[in-house]
């Protein structure tokens, strides 16, 4: 598809539609942004930047964020305005595809998480927990081109 | 000054970004202009505290150069203004988040031509990523944006025929062409994701040389 990338992690190769998925997030981000009064707080970037992980835990640690963008965040990223739901379930469904992609890597054994990423991703899930779940999860939509420039 | 303050707020306060030289700039309260001043803070997204920029403390300009503050584009950031007039102040109006990698504005890129009989050579050159000091070593935007592209238009003045041209590296080589005949190049950037693309520049024209056979 048009502006879909392959993204390689050593053996293995996973196509996502990062274009789309920019240009969906594009229009939502200051209405979505604008729902997030915490400025104090990161979910992904607390205490430390995405960029801090290892080029050889990319595959793992991308795999468990796409995971749990569609296990935790979409699911409670309703709003009022049926525009903006819309834009987010384009959004999760092109999450969902992308997490299948992933499927084969980890079957090959070639996405494993050592214990330092393993740390990174409970944080993450400790960010997330530790707010009231629509404020999580509006934060973290918020914070998707922190994830997809991380991964760009 | 003021406990609770009661002076109109600063309007449409934004960052505007040009190859990452990140300016916030803002307007004045409504039906105010002379003798506002000005306060400016400023954070890194997910960070607790706001930090004060003292250049741009009690200013009467309406704009201040965060470019220095927010030059991490790894990172994401708030700025926030405050107005005040005779003992009055506003209260602190913020902007939306900003993220420097996906929020500037790119430049046309440099654009230099030759020729020989038959053909135009040209070499395309992006533009730098602000830097605080002459002296500081110049990182081109072509390491930022790594997918970086060049879209690439060529006139033939004489037949108004126009190619478009999309490549990847930095140098394209237009073949059979016509002897003595002038050409306008002029080019883009176009960063696929995050989707950026600066103008089109302006037009470079040039003359294949004469046929010396004719």
């Amino acid at each position: 598809t048009v502006g879909n990338k392959i993204f390689h992690f050593g053996p293995c190769r996973v196509s996502m539609s990062m274009t789309e998925i920019r240009s969906g997030f594009n229009t939502i981000k200051a209405n979505i942004q604008a729902r997030d009064p915490i400025r104090t707080l990161s979910i992904l970037s607390y205490p430390h930047s995405l960029h801090k992980v290892k080029s050889s835990d990319r595959c793992c640690v991308s795999h468990q964020l796409f995971n749990f963008y569609v296990d935790k965040v979409f699911r409670h990223c309703r709003t009022e305005d049926p525009y903006i739901n819309r834009k987010i379930s384009s959004i999760a469904n092109s999450f969902l595809s992308i997490r299948r992609n992933f499927q084969q890597c980890q079957e090959q054994k070639n996405c494993v998480c050592d214990q330092e990423s393993l740390e990174k991703l409970k944080q993450v899930l400790e960010n997330y927990e530790g707010l009231n779940v629509t404020a999580a999860a509006m934060k973290a939509l918020g914070e998707l081109d922190i994830l997809l420039d991380w991964m760009e | 000054g003021e406990l609770y303050c009661s002076l109109p707020n600063p309007r449409n306060v934004h960052f505007e970004s040009v190859n990452m030289k990140n300016v916030l700039h803002w307007s004045a309260p409504e039906g105010m202009g002379d003798g506002v001043l000005y306060k400016v803070k400023y954070s890194v997204y997910g960070v607790g505290k706001w930090i004060r920029k003292p250049e741009c403390r009690n200013t009467n300009r309406t704009w201040c150069d965060l470019s220095s503050e927010t030059s991490d584009y790894e990172e994401q950031y708030y700025a926030s203004v405050k107005a005040f007039l005779n003992g009055r102040c506003s209260d602190w109006v913020e902007t939306a988040r900003f993220n420097p990698l996906t929020d500037t504005k790119i430049d046309p890129p440099m654009v230099s031509v030759s020729s020989t009989e038959k053909s135009i050579a040209i070499i395309l050159t992006a533009p730098e990523k602000w830097k605080r000091s002459p002296e500081r070593e110049s990182v081109s935007l072509l390491q930022v944006y790594p997918g970086l592209q060049y879209n690439v238009s060529v006139l033939n003045k004489k037949t108004k025929k126009r190619w478009f041209f999309s490549i990847n590296n930095n140098t394209l080589l237009v073949p059979w062409l016509e002897p003595g005949t002038a050409y306008c190049v002029s080019a883009q950037i176009h960063v696929p994701t995050p989707l950026l693309h600066s103008g089109f520049s302006k037009e470079y024209c040039i003359s294949t040389l004469k046929d010396k056979t004719a």
